[in-house]
């Protein structure tokens, strides 16, 4: 079962075959729940979250396919809008960040595999070539639980100006990971 | 290379489009490398938290309920996605009562009402007849909590050529345990007939949807009763929720 591929594994959930859905269950739940709980600060409303997120994968709501792109970010945008909404159900304030660091820097934090120390390290350096501006725009978006209007309304920005802001701040991500994939060190100043 | 279709793009990633925008962005993102490798890009995201230990016992729960809830009746929008008639439960059944095909305009009237739930009923918009709107009275009704319940709900009633649709959606339910189910009812002179019943979801909601062929009674009453089990044809838990409702209508 290591070896299949996510799609595979997928087409399998629809099949209704259980241990496919517990294999991809396996393959994400550490990435999906830290990032959770970053988001949410909270780890039941984090668990909450996950559960919804696979609920939904048996139940094949908004079922993947290749064309949406790969399996995972497709699981990481369901992770972010389920807790984007239980964020907004429970009417709690979002934690500020200090505070979020906390709960991860005591006893919650793990050591972290070569795996996850290698991905942290691309994606940590792909967002240092962001500008201030759009680590911001990112950052709202995928770790405060903030919809775009929120965003919009908090910053005192048009709403499609912060559409914009954010598809190019991602668009930039995408470019500087794919080079600090590739293997190249990216040159600072080097205008992507 | 962007199109007006890539504009959409952080609407897709929101959540935020509705149902024809969706699958018109997403034959957009077969199509377009650009907007797809930003996904992608979305995908390592997570990599920027620290990782967390899971929940004692996290596994478990989550898999344990993903395979129960697939199992209920709950899982509306997947037999739907089946084009099958969902089978009707024993009661409806012995009754004569029939789960109903929708027309798309009381779908999309039930849909409006019911927001937060519409995902496990989306598929009811898509019936393909329906070539003439029908004569149709909808009502709503705010269900009212008994003195000791926390939960809300919402009643529609939808009168269609002598036909009832009803569609009840609760919220910040309790949740069961064992047993249990929220059973819904309909009354006329205090006397109940029971019209579906569900338990809460893990966001504490819950809906069921029912529906009458010949509806002559009347009802004045609608109720929600937090049963010990599935099944009775008489209420033997509290209520939690009612509301009453307009005979006449
Ligand atoms: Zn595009």
């Amino acid at each position: 079962m290591e070896n299949i591929s996510d799609a595979l594994l997928y087409e399998r959930v629809r099949g209704k075959d259980k241990e496919a859905l517990e294999e991809l269950y396996d393959r994400y739940e550490k990435m999906l729940f830290s990032y959770l709980c970053k988001m949410t600060g909270d780890r039941d409303l984090a668990e909450e979250a996950l559960q919804e997120v696979f609920v939904k994968v048996w139940r094949g709501v908004g079922s993947y396919d290749e064309g949406k792109g790969k399996f995972v970010a497709w699981l990481v945008t369901m992770s972010r809008n389920a807790a984007v909404d239980l964020i907004r159900k429970q009417k709690k304030p979002s934690v500020p960040l200090d505070e979020i660091a906390e709960v991860e820097s005591t006893d919650s934090s793990v050591e972290e595999t070569a795996e996850w120390q290698e991905k942290s390290e691309q994606i940590h350096q792909a967002v240092r070539h962001l500008s201030e501006e759009q680590q911001k725009m990112v950052h709202l978006f995928y770790f405060k639980g903030y919809t775009h209007e929120t965003i919009a309304e908090k910053c005192g920005i048009p709403l499609g100006t912060v559409k914009s802001r954010i598809r190019l701040a991602l668009k930039k991500l995408k470019t500087s990971l794919q080079m600090v994939q590739e293997g190249g060190v990216l040159d600072d100043k080097r205008e992507l | 290379m962007t199109n007006v279709n890539c504009d959409q793009l952080i609407d897709y990633l929101n959540g935020t489009l509705n149902d024809e925008e969706q699958k018109q962005f997403e034959a957009h993102l077969a199509e377009c490398p650009e907007c797809r490798e930003i996904v992608d890009a979305t995908g390592e995201l997570p990599y920027l938290a620290d990782p967390v230990e899971p929940n004692a016992g996290m596994k478990s729960r989550i898999l344990g309920t993903v395979f129960d809830e697939g199992e209920q009746p709950a899982s509306l929008a997947e037999e739907r996605a089946k084009r099958d008639s969902p089978s009707p439960p024993a009661t409806m059944a012995k009754r004569g009562f029939r789960t109903s095909k929708w027309t798309p305009l009381v779908a999309a009237a039930l849909l409006v009402s019911l927001l937060g739930n519409a995902y496990a009923f989306y598929e009811l918009s898509d019936q393909p007849d329906a070539p003439t709107a029908p004569e149709v009275a909808f009502e709503t009704v705010d269900l009212q909590a008994s003195e000791t319940f926390e939960g809300t709900g919402t009643a529609a009633l939808v009168h269609e050529e002598g036909a009832l649709n009803l569609l009840v959606q609760a919220n910040q339910l309790e949740p069961t345990s064992g047993d249990q189910v929220y059973q819904v009812w309909l009354l006329k002179d205090g006397q109940p007939i029971p019209t579906g019943a569900f338990t809460p979801s893990q966001e504490n909601e819950g809906a069921v949807f029912f529906s009458l062929d010949e509806d002559t009674e009347g009802w004045d009453t609608i109720a929600v009763t937090l049963e010990p089990n599935r099944g009775n044809e008489t209420p033997q838990g509290e209520v939690v929720l009612s509301a009453a409702i307009d005979p006449e209508a």
